[in-house]
């Protein structure tokens, strides 16, 4: 007993001080050198950027690989990257870009302006690249997709340093799907010699290129020293460790094991938020992407749209609001915060549920209905979904809830006979509304095995405004457009609209220069460490 | 002798065959579609067709299965969905991290299990007896997500002994990252180690032959350790050989908790992301794994006690 009393006695006086540990040596330029660490709770699937599409494998790829535009360093505003300028002619038909003079990649090999050409042309000829549709305005796209050619004639390569993209129709979005980074150049001859291996030998054009790949455990990225941009590529190393549970990241960045931490639990996120001395090294930032509840508009009694908008009107946002510890913003529709388009004035539907009731009663349910919400396996989205379970059953809708596996369910949302109804979150690749509006509500990404449009949601005013706006090479009436699209989204209420969360990652203090950007969250490679002359961090 | 073992290897290949083919089977249920894995949402249907084809998912049954079964047998598993890299290559990765886990929590099962069980069986009825089996009853019941959560908190966050995570670079680094998941794993075998030790002492204990040494007047501890022990061993030997087979077909929660690279992470990756050529190549190797396993217990009582020879 005696035994017993002394380890919980060691274990209560060895508590680890919670509070920052180091501060910031003060530095006030950037100082070179040091290795950042960080962790995700997911593998790293390839560093091919023709197939790569998920968000860890951008992690690692967006400090590796540069693209003709780049997003500013906190904003959603391209900037000129490899090229050092463009120029946009024929209405909007024709981009023409000039590349920047002894631009190479790591290894010092120049790039020049066919490597993009093949690049891209990669992308619509490589069968699983999922790119070859952000392509689908480029002149010449239909031959290369038929196989009768790979050279598209769309894309030219005038001359080392000068590209030409010929669009068959305007498409103010195009310059956007440029900065994605499958557009990043690759030669021919490296992609040939890896083979398959291509997906473990990446060509950086980036501020890092590949040290070395333990997969599916750590990967080390090592400063580029032929970058162009000596604004970035502070840091020495860059290690990122592959599969760390979410909890166990925030046990290793408190000891001091990590040097940034994301997507914290909340009782983490709850502790380190009302922790005055870590404020100052919190980041937050609204990604693109919204969350909310599908409805698949064919199927009764979601037909009605009247039955739609008493659920929206029934779902007290501040609840989810709550459960999420505050880290969201309520939504009105699918644009997020900051993109263009988004209707700034339309506030997300109030919750009402004597209205609900009212618009029932009109819509033939009275009594309410039972219905199914489909969530997939994880502990928030459940929390989430047994709070929409009890706003509904005061109003008469009973949901019973079923859960399906993440794969499953993206498979069987895209057929018209899925589930009708359930948990969803839209994570878009461009901040461009075409991307979010034209992709989940346009009646031309209807299909019967595969729909985008998976709330099978037709809207002829709808379309036509989408497709006003898709080819509108003027940002205001293009903005404009939108706008009243969004409120004939907001009105058919195609989903219970949710809320846009909000990405929160915490540095350790010596971590300087760095936010999450709003499309690529954690790139560091403006970030360096401010810490002592001798590498290590100062103590507090 | 020959027979027989002929007998019973024949018997572990059916078996492996039986278990990845029911596998296969099942697999056929789920919708899985890895043409909107690999292409994502903006995919279209004749993009998705051709993908499908590359993997004969435009098949039916017979026609997926001879197409699989045909790659397996020129050693070929297939590529992950997820990854595009060959399940051979990954499952080459993940192999050394699991075996190294499952060989040191069945060295820390008999270290611990084995002299926890003599302490109980010789100390009958008074408090090492009690205390053993109070640690036997907590090691069996508590889960395992709990254990080794506690671990983790106590040695590696509040004291900071071991690392929180991961599997080290090698050398005296692996094996201090090894500690808390082998512990995690062993904490079950450890209790039942040491109860199946307790049990057969405490039979043993109470054979005349025992009662002939002690009357010869050996001490107590060459009666326990060189007579009593050697009879009591032999569950335990059976137990080792399925232990084995179990731990190598991968430890999924304890190497989630630990982020230790081996099978069972990677199988509940596979598993969440319905990625069947992954899955179907961790079952195989899972399979051969635990068939081995019993083949080598069969053989080794083959071999200890020449009546079941002829069975």
């Amino acid at each position: 007993m005696r035994a017993l009393a002394f380890a919980l006695a060691l274990v209560a006086c060895n508590a680890p001080d919670r509070g920052p540990r180091w501060k910031p040596a003060g530095a006030t330029t950037p100082r070179a050198g040091g290795t950042l660490r960080f962790a995700v709770p997911d593998s790293i699937r390839t560093l091919d950027p023709t197939i790569a599409y998920d968000e860890v494998s951008f992690f690692a790829m967006q400090s590796m690989f540069a693209t003709l535009v780049g997003y500013g360093r906190d904003s959603l505003v391209l900037t000129p990257e490899l090229a050092e300028r463009w120029e946009v002619a024929d209405g909007g038909t024709t981009y023409r870009f000039w590349l920047r003079p002894g631009i190479t990649y790591s290894t010092g090999e120049p790039i020049v302006a066919a490597d993009f050409k093949f690049a891209l042309e990669r992308a619509l000829t490589t069968p699983d690249s999922p790119f070859g549709p952000f392509l689908s305005d480029v002149a010449g796209v239909e031959a290369v997709l038929a196989g009768t050619t790979r050279d598209c004639a769309g894309i030219v390569a005038v001359s080392d340093r000068e590209l030409v993209i010929r669009l068959a129709r305007p498409a103010p979005a195009f310059l956007y799907v440029l900065a994605l980074k499958f557009a990043t150049p690759q030669r021919a001859d490296h992609v040939t010699a890896a083979g398959a291996q291509i997906r473990i030998r990446p060509l950086a054009s980036g501020p890092y290129e590949l040290a070395s790949w333990d997969e599916g455990v750590r990967i080390v990225l090592r400063k580029n020293p032929r970058y162009w941009d000596p604004a970035r590529g502070h840091l020495a190393t860059i290690e990122m460790l592959e599969n760390v549970p979410r909890d166990t990241q925030f046990l290793m960045f408190e000891r001091g094991e990590l040097d940034a931490a994301a997507r914290l639990l909340s009782p983490d996120y709850l502790w380190i938020t009302s922790q005055p001395a870590w404020q100052p090294y919190i980041h937050q930032r609204a990604p693109m992407m919204a969350q909310g509840s599908r409805i698949n508009v064919r199927v009764k009694p979601f037909d009605d749209r009247r039955v739609r908008q008493a659920l929206n009107y029934a779902v007290h946002k501040d609840h989810q609001l709550k459960l999420l510890n505050g880290s969201a913003v309520a939504s009105h529709g699918l644009l997020a915060p900051g993109m263009v388009g988004r209707d700034t004035e339309l506030a997300p539907y109030p919750y009402d549920p004597a209205k609900a009731r009212a618009l029932l009663a009109e819509a033939g349910y009275p009594d309410g209905f039972r219905a199914e919400y489909t969530i997939i396996p994880d502990p928030e989205v459940e929390m989430l979904a047994m709070s929409i379970q009890s706003d509904l059953a005061a109003v008469g809708v009973h949901l019973e809830i079923a859960t399906m596996s993440f794969a499953t369910y993206g498979i069987a949302i895209g057929k018209p006979a899925g589930p009708a109804l359930g948990y969803y979150a839209w994570v878009g690749d461009l901040p461009d509304p075409t991307n979010f509006l034209d992709a989940k509500f346009h009646s031309r990404m209807i299909s019967d095995e595969n729909s985008s449009n998976d709330s099978f949601y037709a809207n002829p005013e709808l379309d036509a405004l989408l497709d006003a706006a898709r080819t509108d090479v003027d940002p205001v009436s293009r903005a404009a457009t939108y706008r009243r699209a969004e409120r004939v989204l907001y009105d058919d209420a195609p989903w219970i609209w949710g809320f846009h969360r909000l990405s929160t990652e915490v540095t350790q203090p010596y971590v300087r220069d760095y936010e999450p950007h709003p499309i690529w969250l954690r790139d560091f490679t403006y970030a360096w460490l401010d810490v002592g002359d001798d590498g290590n961090p100062v103590p507090r | 002798m020959i027979g027989s073992a002929v007998r019973r290897l024949g018997w572990s290949l059916l078996v492996i065959w039986f278990v990845v083919s029911a596998t296969f089977a099942m697999t056929m249920a789920i919708p899985a579609d890895p043409g909107k894995t690999l292409l994502g949402p903006h995919a279209s249907t004749e993009a998705i067709e051709r993908v499908r084809a590359q993997y004969c998912l435009d098949r039916g049954f017979v026609g997926r299965y001879g197409c699989w079964i045909e790659r397996v047998a020129h050693g070929d598993l297939g590529e992950s969905y997820r990854t595009r890299r060959p399940v051979t290559a990954i499952l080459a990765d993940r192999i050394g991290p699991t075996v190294q886990l499952g060989l040191a929590a069945i060295f820390l099962q008999l270290v611990l299990g084995v002299p926890l069980g003599i302490l109980a069986a010789v100390r009958r009825g008074r408090w090492p007896d009690h205390a053993a089996n109070a640690v036997s009853l907590i090691g069996q019941s508590a889960p395992t997500f709990v254990v080794g959560t506690l671990l983790l908190y106590v040695f590696a966050y509040r004291f900071g002994w071991f690392p929180i995570s991961g599997h080290g670079t090698g050398g005296w680094d692996r094996v201090h990252h090894l500690v808390l998941p082998a512990m995690t794993l062993a904490t079950v075998g450890v209790a039942y180690y040491a109860q199946i030790v307790r049990s057969e002492l405490v039979d043993v204990l109470g054979e005349d032959y025992i009662r002939t040494a002690r009357a010869k007047g050996l001490s107590e501890r060459a009666v326990v350790l060189r007579h009593a022990l050697r009879s009591a061993l032999g569950p335990l030997v059976t137990l080792i050989g399925l232990d084995l087979g179990v731990l190598l077909g991968g430890a999924v929660v304890t190497e989630f908790i630990f982020a230790w690279p081996g099978l069972g992470r990677e199988v509940l990756l596979a598993i969440l992301e319905v990625d069947l050529p992954l899955i179907l190549g961790v079952v195989l190797v899972s399979a051969i794994a635990i068939a081995l396993a019993n083949l080598l217990v069969d053989l080794a009582h083959l071999w200890l006690d020449p009546r079941l020879r002829d069975r």
